[in-house]
């Protein structure tokens, strides 16, 4: 039955021969270190799926944003397991990412033929920054508060454009609940957006280039 | 070396001798299929069912507890008049809010002394109705429902009469209690 479904698909989709270029295609005899890739695409599809149920309760306004993550955590049936997930789960994106990133420069996994797909990696781990950052105010709390007062400051550093780009960045001169809503508005819409984009470039990549072996005795 | 010079030729060496459901040999890749196939199922249920009740378990609880809503005076009502539009305000727990929410309701009395509390909520859908001195009747002008005076269907889509509320008369005010 599911085979005959499978094969009506098939005449119609040609699902099967991108199942087999995809999740049946042929790689080289390789170790452990080369699992962090998918680990980071894990822990992507964990923050996807809990940041999407998290929208269904939080409310990124300065009145309510800290009372919503409260109840979120208090009251909402399995609140904590998912908003401790999102929490808990960007930080291990971050480091899973960091690790690929080290693996990727070991091996030299980065030379021809893969250099777009090395480029690519390269703006996903600033994506993934980003993200964290952005995430990091949404609870308002004093913590989230204060570490975007002194992130912006820090963007505020750079010579020349640097008071424009923290005042972007807040959206006005100082944080209020417009930083709030465009911190909100890039940490859900914008920053995936984007992430979503490069993300399908990068697996494309890998899977039309085949993963890279690791570097023998005499290279 | 030269062979790892040339770009590589993955797509093309695709043709791979067992297709994706044929997991009827104990080799090592049936085995494999089967363990990825029990952990990602084992972790979809781990999330998925908390992400279930996440979303529908607070849905199904019920907010407010029923208590006494203050309308006002009495006196205010004559008896035998047109519905008289009563309003209040009752102060809602909505999750982490506490919401102020405006109640009306429609209170007749034929005597003075017992009063009909009528909610002004069309039957049918949810609009709210209107007291229409000319069809002596409430007219909801959503779908075109009517109801009479004490609140039964007269005509239009509506399939039961006005919900109609408890009420009760101390110090000269009148209160009711929403069912």
């Amino acid at each position: 039955m599911a085979s005959r479904l499978g094969n009506w698909l098939d005449e119609r989709t040609g699902w099967r021969g991108n199942w087999t270029a995809v999740f049946l295609r042929k790689i080289p005899r390789v170790n452990w270190a080369y699992t962090l890739g998918s680990a980071t695409l894990f822990t992507l599809i964990i923050q996807v799926v809990t940041g999407i149920l998290l929208t269904l309760y939080y409310v990124p306004e300065p009145q309510q944003a800290y009372a919503s993550v409260t109840y979120i955590t208090n009251e909402v049936p399995f609140g904590w397991m998912i908003r401790g997930l999102h929490h808990w789960g960007a930080s291990a994106m971050v480091l899973l990412a960091v690790l690929h990133m080290v693996r990727v420069i070991i091996y030299g996994a980065y030379k021809y033929p893969r250099e777009v797909t090395w480029i690519t990696g390269v703006f996903l781990l600033l994506l993934t920054f980003a993200f964290g950052f952005t995430g990091y105010l949404l609870p308002w709390d004093q913590r989230a508060y204060w570490a975007t007062v002194v992130g912006t400051r820090i963007a505020e550093v750079v010579p020349v454009i640097g008071g424009s780009i923290k005042d972007v960045l807040l959206g006005g001169p100082e944080i209020s609940g417009l930083t709030l809503s465009r911190f909100f508005g890039a940490h859900v819409w914008v920053l995936p957006s984007v992430l979503f984009l490069l993300v399908g470039i990068h697996l494309y990549l890998v899977i039309r280039n085949g993963i890279s072996t690791p570097p023998k005795r005499d290279e | 070396m030269e062979e790892d010079r040339d770009p590589p030729e993955a797509l093309e060496d695709s043709s791979a001798p067992l297709g994706p459901f044929d997991v009827t040999e104990p080799s090592r890749r049936a085995f494999l299929i089967r363990s990825i196939a029990a952990i990602g199922g084992a972790i979809t249920v781990a999330i998925g069912v908390p992400s279930v009740v996440f979303v529908t378990g607070l849905a199904r609880a019920t907010t407010g507890e029923e208590t006494w809503i203050r309308l006002g005076l009495v006196s205010s009502i004559e008896p035998g008049a047109p519905p008289t539009l009563m309003k209040a305000t009752v102060v809602r727990r909505n999750g982490y809010l506490m919401e102020e929410q405006g109640v009306s309701v429609f209170v007749t009395t034929e005597n003075g002394s017992e009063f009909t509390v009528l909610s002004n909520i069309c039957t049918h859908l949810g609009c709210r109705v209107r007291w229409v001195d000319e069809q002596d009747g409430f007219f909801c002008p959503c779908h075109n429902g009517v109801f009479s005076r004490n609140g039964d269907v007269v005509s239009g889509p509506p399939p039961r009469p006005l919900d109609r509320f408890e009420s009760k008369v101390e110090e000269g005010q009148l209160f009711f209690k929403e069912a």
